[in-house]
C-alpha cells in the first residue's frame, strides 16, 4: 500500500497529489469505477437500474440495524440485509404477478422508510448522513485493499460466467435450452450487484450510487459496436469521470462524488447528441 | 347513505370527543428543548416536589441544527408550563411551534448574551452556562412563583459551583504554552473565548455537512504551519474527516465534548467539562 502510494507520489507533479487522502482517494477511484462500469453494464442491459437503485435504499435499513444491533462495521449488516433484501425482491418477482417496477418500487421504499424511521427514532440522523452524499476522502488504506479484493472477485466471475450470462440476458429460452440455470445465473449476478453496492456505497452515497453505475454505462451504449465492447467504453467513461471528477472537486471545492456523475452525465449527453448525429446521416 | 354518514360522525365523536378532556393538571411542568439545558432545568428544580423537568430531544439528539420536530415532540409541549430553549438560532421548529401553541411560555435561555458570530454554542463555556442557569432561574421564578424560594436556593448552590468549576478549569489551563487548536465543528468558540485558546481552523466549517477536499487541503496546510498539535473531534459525531488531517499532518485527534449528550444525572456538565480540562491538558500541555 504504502510502495503504491510512494509510486503516486513520484508520477503525479501536481498540487492535489501532495495530499494523502487525495491519492487515497485517487486509489479507491481507480478501483471502484472500472467496477461500476462492468456492473453497470449488466444492469442497464437486463434493465435492472431500479433494481441496483432499490438496493442503495436499503442500505440505510442495513446501517439502522447495524445500530440496533451495536454492530461497529456496519459493513456486515448492510452486506447482510442487502443480499436478504436482493432475494426477497427476486422471489417476489418470480412468484407474484405484479410488474418488475411496482415490486421493486415497494422494496425500494420500505428500505428507505425503515431505515429514516430507525435511525431519526433518536432524533440523531445527521451522523448518517455522509452515507447519502458518500465520504470518499476518507477512505483508509484496508479500505482500498477490500475493494481491490472486490474488483478481483468479480473480474473472474465475469471471465468465467460472461458467455452464460450474456445468453441468460439475451434469450433466458435459448440458455435453459442449453442446460443454462437461468435463475441461478440471475441470482449470482444480483449477488454480485448487492455486494458491489454496499461495499462502495459509504463512498459514493446513497444518492448518487445508481447514477455511477447507470451513467458511463448508458453513454456506453451510445458509442460501442459490440456488446463485449460496450464493456470496455463504460468502464473506460467511468474510469474517466471518476479520475476527472475527483481532480475537479478539489481545485473547484465541490463534493467529490457530485463532480464525478455529474462529468458521467455530461459524457452521456455528449455520446447522445453523438449517437443521433450518427443516426442521421 | 345517510347512515354511513351518521355512523361516520358517532365514530368521529367517540374518537375524538373523548380527547377534549384532558386529565387534571397537576404540579409544575418545564419542557427543556436539549440536554445542557436540561442539566441546567434538573439542577434548578432538584427536590422541588410538584416540578417536573423533561427533555425534549432526548438524551441522544445532540445539537439541534437539524433537529426534525416530531409528534412526540409537540404532545410534550402541549402539556408544559414553560418551554425552555437555547435560542440565539438553536431551534429552527421555534416558529412552528409558536403557530400551534401561542399559550405556551419561551423562556430563551441565551435572550441578552453577547454572541461571538451568531454562535449558538454558549453553555459550552462555563461562564455561558452560568448566564443561561440565571436565565432559566428567572423564568422559572416568574412562571412558578409558589417554588420562588426554592428557586433560589438552588440557582445559588449550582452557580457556585459552576464558579468553583470555572475557577478549577483556570487555574488548570492557564499555564498552557501552546494554545492553538483545530476543532471538527463551530462549537467551542466560547470556550476557547474563556480560557484564551486560539482556535486557528475549523474542519466542518457548516454544521452536518462534510468538508470538501480544498478545505481539508487547507485546514493540513493550516496545521502544517502553525504546528498545531491537537485537533479537537466531538463523540457526537464521526470524526473521519479529522482522522484524515491527523495521518497527514502528524497532530493527534482528541474528544472534546460540547455536552449535548450524556447521561441523566445533574452533575452531567460538571463532570463533562471536567473531563475536557483533562482531554485539554493531555492534548497541550
Amino acid at each position: 500500500m504504502e510502495f503504491l502510494d510512494s509510486i503516486l507520489r513520484a508520477i503525479l507533479p501536481f498540487e492535489w497529489a501532495n495530499y494523502e487522502f487525495m491519492r487515497s482517494a485517487l486509489l479507491a477511484v481507480l478501483l471502484v469505477t472500472p467496477l461500476f462500469g462492468l456492473i453497470g453494464t449488466s444492469v442497464v442491459n437486463n434493465k435492472m437500474s431500479f433494481f441496483s437503485d432499490a438496493l442503495g435504499h436499503s442500505a440505510l435499513t442495513g446501517i439502522a440495524i447495524g445500530v440496533l444491533l451495536g454492530i461497529d462495521h456496519y459493513m456486515i449488516s448492510m452486506i447482510g440485509f442487502a443480499l436478504l433484501f436482493a432475494l426477497l425482491i427476486s422471489g417476489v418477482l418470480q412468484h407474484g404477478n405484479s410488474s418488475a417496477d411496482t415490486v421493486i418500487g415497494v422494496f425500494s421504499s420500505i428500505g428507505l422508510a425503515l431505515g429514516i424511521v430507525i435511525l431519526s427514532a433518536r432524533g440523531g440522523f445527521a451522523k448518517y448522513s455522509s452515507y447519502l452524499i458518500g465520504d470518499i476522502l476518507t477512505v483508509q488504506s484496508e479500505e482500498i485493499l477490500m475493494l481491490f479484493v472486490l474488483l478481483c472477485a468479480v473480474v473472474i466471475l465475469w471471465i468465467l460466467f460472461y458467455n452464460k450470462f450474456l445468453l441468460v440476458t439475451i434469450n433466458p429460452d435459448m440458455a435453459s435450452g442449453k442446460n443454462v440455470r437461468v435463475n441461478l445465473i440471475r441470482h449470482l449476478f444480483s449477488i454480485v450487484v448487492a455486494l458491489t453496492v454496499m461495499v462502495s456505497i459509504k463512498w459514493v452515497g446513497i444518492l448518487i450510487i445508481n447514477s455511477l453505475l447507470v451513467l458511463p454505462a448508458a453513454a456506453a451504449r451510445n458509442l460501442a459496436k459490440s456488446a463485449r465492447g460496450s464493456h470496455f467504453w463504460a468502464m473506460g467513461i467511468s474510469l474517466f469521470s471518476g479520475i476527472s471528477g475527483l481532480i475537479l472537486s478539489y481545485y473547484l471545492g465541490t463534493v467529490a462524488s457530485g463532480t464525478i456523475v455529474l462529468i458521467a452525465a455530461a459524457i452521456f449527453f455528449l455520446t447522445f447528441i453523438w449517437s443521433l448525429r450518427k443516426a442521421g446521416r | 347513505m345517510k347512515r354511513i354518514l351518521t355512523a361516520c360522525l358517532a365514530l368521529l365523536l367517540i374518537l375524538f370527543g373523548g380527547c377534549k378532556k384532558a386529565p387534571e393538571k397537576t404540579g409544575y411542568t418545564v419542557v427543556a428543548s436539549f440536554y445542557p439545558l436540561y442539566i441546567s432545568a434538573l439542577n434548578l428544580t432538584q427536590g422541588i416536589e410538584g416540578v417536573r423537568v423533561i427533555n425534549m430531544a432526548g438524551q441522544q439528539a445532540g445539537c439541534l441544527h437539524d433537529y426534525q420536530l416530531q409528534n412526540k415532540d409537540m404532545k410534550t409541549l402541549e402539556e408544559a408550563d414553560l418551554f425552555i430553549v437555547n435560542g440565539a438560532g438553536m431551534e429552527n421548529f421555534l416558529r412552528k411551534v409558536a403557530e400551534h401553541l401561542p399559550g405556551l411560555t419561551v423562556a430563551d435561555a441565551s435572550e441578552g448574551y453577547d454572541l461571538i458570530d451568531e454562535n449558538p454554542h454558549i453553555w459550552v463555556s462555563p461562564k455561558g452556562n452560568e448566564y443561561q442557569v440565571r436565565s432559566i432561574a428567572a423564568a422559572l421564578k416568574a412562571g412558578d412563583p409558589e417554588h420562588r424560594e426554592q428557586y433560589e436556593a438552588n440557582e445559588k448552590a449550582y452557580l457556585e459551583k459552576l464558579e468553583a468549576l470555572c475557577e478549577e478549569m483556570h487555574g488548570r489551563l492557564d499555564g498552557l504554552s501552546n494554545r492553538n487548536i483545530v476543532t471538527m465543528h463551530e462549537a467551542f468558540p466560547y470556550l476557547a473565548a474563556e480560557f484564551s485558546l486560539k482556535i486557528v481552523g475549523v474542519i466542518n466549517r457548516e454544521p452536518d455537512s462534510y468538508p470538501s477536499a480544498r478545505e481539508i487541503a487547507e485546514t493540513i496546510e493550516l496545521v502544517n504551519e502553525l504546528q498545531v498539535k491537537a485537533l479537537f473531534a466531538e463523540p457526537q459525531y464521526s470524526a473521519s474527516a479529522a482522522d484524515v488531517i491527523a495521518q497527514e499532518t502528524g497532530a493527534k485527534v482528541y474528544t472534546l465534548d460540547p455536552v449535548v449528550t450524556g447521561e441523566d444525572s445533574p452533575d452531567a456538565y460538571l463532570s463533562a467539562m471536567r473531563k475536557n480540562t483533562d482531554t485539554l491538558l493531555e492534548a497541550l500541555g
